[in-house]
């Protein structure tokens, strides 16, 4: 029931166990070569301009489209191949959470709000717990599908999605 | 189904979402979410009926009364909509793991150097 919980409020928390320091694990989020080792999606890299992992700290970075599939797919949505993106460490406290504030003040069309990541962390002998809470209703992918018009395409994607719905 | 038409919109409101929320804990009527959301009855009866048009809520008439209650079906669409942004983050998250193993690796290989030690 815990699954459906959360969509009713539109959250979606994604929980990890790594067998690993903390410290390493803390680091990926808040210093700049960890986040660009493995932030954004598929076919993306980031390049961070500023990285201030205090309370109300900056966090900017660069999201650019790097593989030619990914430049070719946005410049066929009219999207460009790169755009910034304005966020802040909103809660910090070391190795144990952090919230990231992301404006989604990008998307043509659509008026600016924030959206908000947060990740708690926990140390379980040997390894680290990782739970990762998101705003999945109000976030820049769930924005850009609906603007997409998938939304308008919802009745043929029904059966689609029943299916997913009846495998889970 | 052009209830489902609305899904996004229909929750995209935060007023909206503390209704449901509210409702969750069962069949109520408006006074009821008025009193536990916070939220004045003009906005609750409009944010109701919204609820209600995109399939969200159901309305049960009971002699002057009505009662509002959540209708589980869009909201396991809508669980079926958060598949994909799941994913999306499942994928960002083993790239995390990817990334925290080459880290534990050069850690590692800095601890075994003789004379650099880390704090």
């Amino acid at each position: 029931m815990n699954k459906t919980n959360e969509a009713q409020r539109g959250k979606l928390v994604i929980e990890r166990r790594y067998r690993a320091n903390i410290q390493d694990v803390w680091d990926l989020w808040t210093t700049k070569d960890g986040f660009e080792s493995w932030w954004g999606p598929q076919g993306f890299r980031v390049d961070v301009s500023e990285l201030d992992a205090r309370v109300g700290g900056a966090l900017r970075y660069e999201m650019i489209a790097d593989t030619p599939e990914m430049i070719a797919a946005m410049k066929s949505m009219g999207q460009p191949a790169s755009h910034p993106t304005n966020s802040r460490f909103s809660e910090l406290r070391p190795r144990e959470r952090l919230v990231i504030t992301n404006v989604i003040d990008f998307i043509r069309d659509v008026a600016a709000y924030e959206n908000q990541i947060a990740v708690d962390f926990k140390v379980e002998g040997a390894h680290v717990r990782m739970s990762v809470t998101l705003d999945a209703m109000h976030s820049e992918e769930m924005t850009r599908m609906q603007k997409e018009g998938f939304t308008s395409q919802l009745t043929k994607l029904d059966s689609r999605f029943g299916t997913v719905a009846a495998e889970n | 189904m052009i209830m489902q038409l609305d899904v996004f919109q229909a929750l995209a409101d935060p007023t909206r979402r503390r209704i449901v929320e509210t409702l969750l804990a069962g069949e109520q009527q408006v006074a009821d979410v008025v009193a536990k959301a916070g939220i004045h009855q003009s906005g609750v009866s409009r944010h109701l009926r919204i609820l209600h048009d995109s399939g969200f809520v159901l309305m049960r008439p009971d002699g002057q009364r009505r009662f509002y209650a959540l209708e589980p079906a869009p909201f396991r669409q809508l669980d079926g909509w958060l598949t994909p942004y799941r994913e999306l983050w499942e994928a960002r998250l083993d790239r995390f793991g990817a990334a925290l193993e080459e880290k534990s690796k050069q850690r590692r290989a800095q601890a075994t150097k003789p004379g650099k030690k880390r704090s």
